[in-house]
Formats: C-alpha cells, structure tokens, sequence
C-alpha cells in the first residue's frame, strides 16, 4: 500500500517513454490524480509499510508527501497547456522525466532507512536532469552539467555521512535496523563524535541539493534554464526533499542531546545562504533567476527556524509548506511570462498588468506572499521564527535575519514593479489559457486558507513530526 | 590473509599517484577502471566472513565498477575524439606532489580516529582517505570535464571503501541500490560529456562559463 504511492508514478513515467509524443499530457494529470489520492489515503489510515525495514509513513514525510502531491497535480493541469504553448522537441521523454521525478521524490519522502533515503535523493537528481535539458542550448547544457556534478559530488558526501552514523552505531555498540525512527530511539548511545561528523558531512551533502550557501552554485542555473513546470517541481518540492534528510538527522542530534551543535551549524548555513540571496537578489537581470535566489533565500529562513529550535522550528515548517506553495506558483506564472515576452530579462519585460492581467494577479500575489506578508502563510512562519529566536537570545543572528528580509524585499519588490508596472514596446505573444492561470491562483488560495484556518489534523502531524 | 589486503591498497594508493601524473585521457580511465577493480574486491580478503550473497554482490560491484563504469566514459570519449589536451590547472608534476602529501597525510591522521578495524588493516583507513581526497582534488584541479567525472569516481571508490570495512551491517538490497544510482549517475554524466564536446566542441569545462549572477 505504502510504496504504491511511488510505484504508480514510476510505471507511468516508464509508459511515457515509449508513449507517442504528445499522448504522455493527459498520463501526467491521471497520475497526478492518482497520486493525490493515494497520498490522502496514507494521511488518513497511516498504514504500515510491506516493508518496515526501509520504509515508514512518518509525520515530516507525510507533510512533504501531500505538499509534493498537491503541487503536482496543479503543475501537470498547468503543463498540458504549457506543452501546447511551448515548442519542447522530445516531448515523451520530458513528460516520462516528469513522472520518473514525482517517484523518486515519493520515495524520499516515505524512506526510513538512512541510505534508501540517499538512493532516493540522488535518484531524484538523475530523474530531473533530463527535464533541465530540455531546451537542448548551451547554457541548459552547461546548467545540466553543474547541477549534475555539484549535486552528486554533494550527495556523495551525504552518503559518506550516513556510512559514518552507521559507524557511530558501530562504535557506541548498539544493533538496531539502521532506520531513522529507531536511531532516534537509541541515539543517547550511539558514539557522540561520529554522529557529529555524520551529521556535517549529511548537512554540507543534503545542504548542496537544498541550495544552502556556499553549495548553492547550481540552483539558480538550474532553475532557470529548466521549463516553468519543471522549476516549479524543483523549486517548490526538490528541495523540501533533500531539506527532509537534514531534519530527520537534526531529530537524531536532538534525541542525542547535540541539539545546540547541530543548531548553530544550521543557523550559520541558513544566514550565510540569506546573505548570498540579497547580494544577488539586488542587482538580478533575470526574472527566473530572481526567483531561483529567492527559493535560497527561503531554504536559509528554514535551515535558521530549524537551528533555533521551539517556535522558531514549528515556523520553519510552515515557511516550508508556503513556499512551496507560494514559490510554484511564482515559477508557473514566470512560464506565462517567458511565452508572452519571450525574453528572461527583466528589461526584456513590463507593464504586465496591462498586458497579461490574469498572470499578473497570480505573478503579484505571488510576490506579496514571498515577500512575507499578510494573508500568506509565510508571513507567520518568518514571525514565528523571530519570536522564536528572540526567545532563546539569539539577537546577533535575528538582527541579520531581519536586516536580510528586508533587503531582500527591497531588491525583489523593485524588480517586480518593473515587470508589473514599467514601460514597454513589447508585443504579447500567446493568449493567458484559463488552465495556465487557475492552477496558481489555486495554489494561492490554499496558501490564504492554510493562513486562516488550520485543520486540526494538519496540525497535529506538524506538531508530531518536530516531537 | 592480512598481507594480501594490505597489497591490493598498496596498489590502490599507486594508481591515485599514477592517475594524478597522466595528462592521457585513455590512460586515466584505464587506471581508474583497475582502481575500480582492486577497490571492489577488498572486502574479500578483508575477513568479515563472506556469504554467498556477499560474494555474488562483491561481483556484481567488481562488474560495474571495474568494467561498466570505466567503459562507459571510454565510449563517451571514443565518440567525441578528443585532440587537444585541455591545460589542467594544477600541473601533472605539482599533482603527483600533492598525491604523495595527501597519502603522507593520510596515513599520519589515521591513527587518531581510533577505530577498531584500522588495527588490523593498517592500509584500510588512510587509503580510503586518500581517495576521498584525491577525489575531490581531481574535481578541483582539472578544467577537463572528463577528468572531473573520473575525479567523482574515485571519490565514489573512497566512500565504498570505507562502507565495505568499517559498517558490519552490510544490506546487499541497500548497497546494490547505492551502486546503481553510481551507475546511472555516470551514464548520464557521459551523456552531457557527448553534447558538451557537441556543442562547444571542446570538453574545457572553462568554456561553461557563460550561466553567472
């Protein structure tokens, strides 16, 4: 039952290999149906797994696992509008691609087993490097081949830091199935120095494919040169992925009682990769890009809320699941963007208002939610961390935090009024098809509602998954 | 038993001297794919009590790490027929300088890590060290994209090394999966080699400079 939910996609995504070119559209949106059913069963029943050993339904995983479900869903309606728009050559193996990488992000999220979850993370990097190269250019060749070798030569340390937990069980003399729910149990005595080299090598590993800095080299390649669809995948779920290694290793820290080592490694990696996004942020040429910093920006917020701990950490998870939200809706409606101008410039761009208005409602909310306001979920999560971090005395490290947002709010908010507002000769090159607008709108919405009203359930399985 | 280990690592530290020195392409993969084959076959004489399983998975790495893997890039170089040598940015003899360091080093730090495996294997710890590290220094000091995927390789051989010895607990599923995200990931990067060489008609990894900010 468990491991159907990433069997589906991972047969359909071989099916869409073979398929003709254009009949893989409508197979993404059943999938994606499916999927998000399937995912709704596991939240109500939390089943077992056929096989315990390496897999489990936890609460982090079942978080990410709807979010990734939810998301894909609306990106496939939104892709098969996109393919109709966009010229994309080999049309089956994007879509198989597609598929391959809903899978394995699957299977990440429901791993228990320590290096399942690494055979599962680096297969997610193998299954969305075909989607990065779809344009078939030099420079999405040159983003490929980055992101390719950055993400494994990171990835490879992961595993190394997961071959020394192992170890740390070796030497502090415990046997129990190397699974993260039963470290966490025995983690007073696993041996305390190679657990905190496991956890380095795990962080700096899980940091690179999360896009903390100074490992954050290839996001923003990446996200750029990749189709709309597909940097709204990587952007909104890729990185909540390899974001939930780190959290699952934080928790063994936690129960080890090194909380406060792995906390400030975290804050450090979350300020410095703030830093890097505001100093890119402000001086960006490019709207993809902008967006690709600012996903940096927001996987910092997480990794600080994560460090502090307490409220700050309840506010992470909420920063996670909004932006994911907030930041695939933002990348959708950057698709729009690019096939009506034609240009990834922001001087290439203008007067979107005008001109696309359904883009711009959905490209605008976007920003006012990224940006940390009212009635967007992030904005709680980012205040949540601050009281958090005020709370336990960390004033040096949440004066740079609050000094980076509004930096950052600044440099975005003076691009964004470019796009929206500044002047133009452009011509417009499509029509703004109603399935290539609603999907965000959607995807904002839920990000209001999560705003006002919290299920119960929802709340609880946050609450249980930072236990 | 012991005195057979200690020879195969022997000759794994001599094949990260001699893949530093080489500026021959073909060369290199060849030392990579007996580096491959000496690395996959440690944990047979390493005395762990090997089941039936353990030797049918010590093949099967034996086949994709010495065979497979080295192949694969060989076909990708063979096909795009590289002329020019690219300039590395280290220099073949400062690398072999920086190889005999980094074993010095190695083998000076081992020791201090206390582990009980390394007293029975004096060689096992410092050289899985030193791959990890000639790895990386492959990564960094080559502009050559094809050097720098055997650089990821030899770093890969490294951790292998040091999963096999030091974790007891060995899943042959789990490994066998770890060793085909290798695979897979050294296909595809051979695949960007392929249209990298097609589209810039070079494999200089200075070229791909063109994505900043």
């Amino acid at each position: 039952m468990v491991e159907l939910v990433f069997l589906v996609p991972l047969l359909t995504g071989v099916i869409a290999f073979f398929l003709p070119r254009t009949s893989g559209r409508p197979l993404l949106v059943i999938t994606g149906f499916i999927h998000l059913l399937l995912s709704l069963i596991l939240w109500i029943r939390r089943p077992t797994a056929l096989l315990p050993s390496y897999f489990a339904v936890t609460p982090e995983g079942l978080l990410s696992l709807l979010v990734i479900s939810l998301l894909f869903f609306l990106i496939s309606i939104y892709t098969t509008a996109y393919l109709k728009e966009a010229a994309i050559r080999s049309e089956n193996i994007f879509t198989g691609s597609m598929l391959l990488f809903l899978s394995t992000m699957t299977m990440v999220t429901l791993s228990d087993h320590i290096m399942v979850m690494w055979i599962a993370i680096e297969a997610t990097t193998l299954a969305s490097a075909p989607l990065i190269y779809t344009h078939r250019s030099a420079a999405s060749l040159e983003a490929t081949w980055k992101y390719v070798l950055i993400c494994s030569v990171g990835i490879a340390l992961a595993l190394l830091g997961s071959v020394l937990i192992d170890l740390s069980m070796g030497v502090g003399g415990v046997d129990v199935p190397v699974t993260f729910s039963s470290l966490t149990e025995v983690a007073q005595r696993l041996d305390p120095l190679w657990l905190k080299t496991g956890f380095v090598f795990i962080l700096v590993g899980y940091g690179t494919k999360m896009g903390l800095a100074p490992m954050h080299t290839w996001l923003p390649d990446a996200h750029s040169e990749a189709p709309s669809p597909a940097s709204a995948l990587l952007s909104g779920v890729l990185l909540n992925c390899a974001y939930l290694g780190i959290f699952k290793t934080n928790k063994i820290m936690q129960a080890a009682g090194l909380g406060n080592f792995s906390g400030n490694i975290l804050i450090v990696f979350g300020l410095a990769s703030m830093l890097a996004a505001a100093t890119f942020i402000i001086r960006q040429t490019e709207y993809k890009r902008l967006l690709a910093y600012s996903s940096i920006e927001n996987m910092g917020i997480i990794a600080f809320g994560t460090g502090i701990g307490g409220l700050g950490a309840y506010g992470a998870v909420l920063c996670l699941i909004h932006h994911s939200l907030i930041k695939s809706a933002l990348f959708l409606s950057s698709g729009n963007i690019l096939l009506g101008y034609g240009s990834r410039l922001i001087e290439g761009t203008g007067n979107l208002a005008k001109l696309m208005p359904k883009t711009f409602v959905a490209f605008f909310g976007g920003f006012v939610g990224i940006a940390g306001m009212p009635p967007f979920g992030i904005f709680l999560g980012e205040l949540l961390i601050i009281l958090g971090a005020f709370r336990s005395g960390h004033y040096w490290g949440v004066g740079l935090f609050i000094l980076c947002i509004c930096v950052i709010f600044a440099g975005f908010a003076n691009h964004v009024m470019k796009i929206a507002f500044g002047s133009t000769g452009v011509e417009i090159q499509t029509k703004e098809l109603p399935n290539m607008v609603w999907p965000q709108l959607a995807l904002l919405f839920t990000s209001v509602v999560l705003f006002f009203w919290m299920p119960g359930t929802l709340y609880q399985t946050i609450v249980n998954a930072l236990m | 038993m012991i005195e057979s280990v200690d020879t195969i690592l022997a000759l794994v530290l001599l094949s990260v001297l001699f893949s530093f020195g080489t500026s021959r392409l073909p060369a290199l993969i060849k030392i990579i794919a007996f580096q491959g084959v000496a690395v996959s076959i440690v944990p047979l004489f390493i005395g762990h009590g090997l089941s039936t399983g353990g030797i049918v998975f010590t093949l099967i790495t034996l086949l994709i790490r010495g065979i497979v893997i080295p192949l694969c890039i060989y076909l990708a170089i063979k096909k795009v027929a590289i002329h020019r040598e690219v300039e590395p940015i280290v220099g073949y003899h400062a690398s072999l300088m920086v190889g005999l360091i980094l074993i010095v080093a190695a083998t000076f730090v081992s020791p201090k890590f206390n582990l009980p495996q390394s007293s029975s294997n004096a060689l096992l710890l410092p050289t899985a060290i030193t791959l990890l590290a000639a790895g990386m220094f492959l990564l960094m000091a080559r502009r050559n994209a094809i050097a720098m995927v055997l650089g990821y390789i030899v770093m890969e051989n490294g951790i292998y090394l040091v999963g096999t010895s030091f974790s007891v607990r060995a899943h042959h599923i789990v490994e066998f999966g770890i060793l085909l995200d290798v695979l897979a990931g050294v296909m595809i990067m051979a695949v960007i080699l392929q249209n990298i060489k097609q589209a810039f008609d070079d494999v200089d990894t200075a070229l791909l400079r063109t994505l900043k900010e």
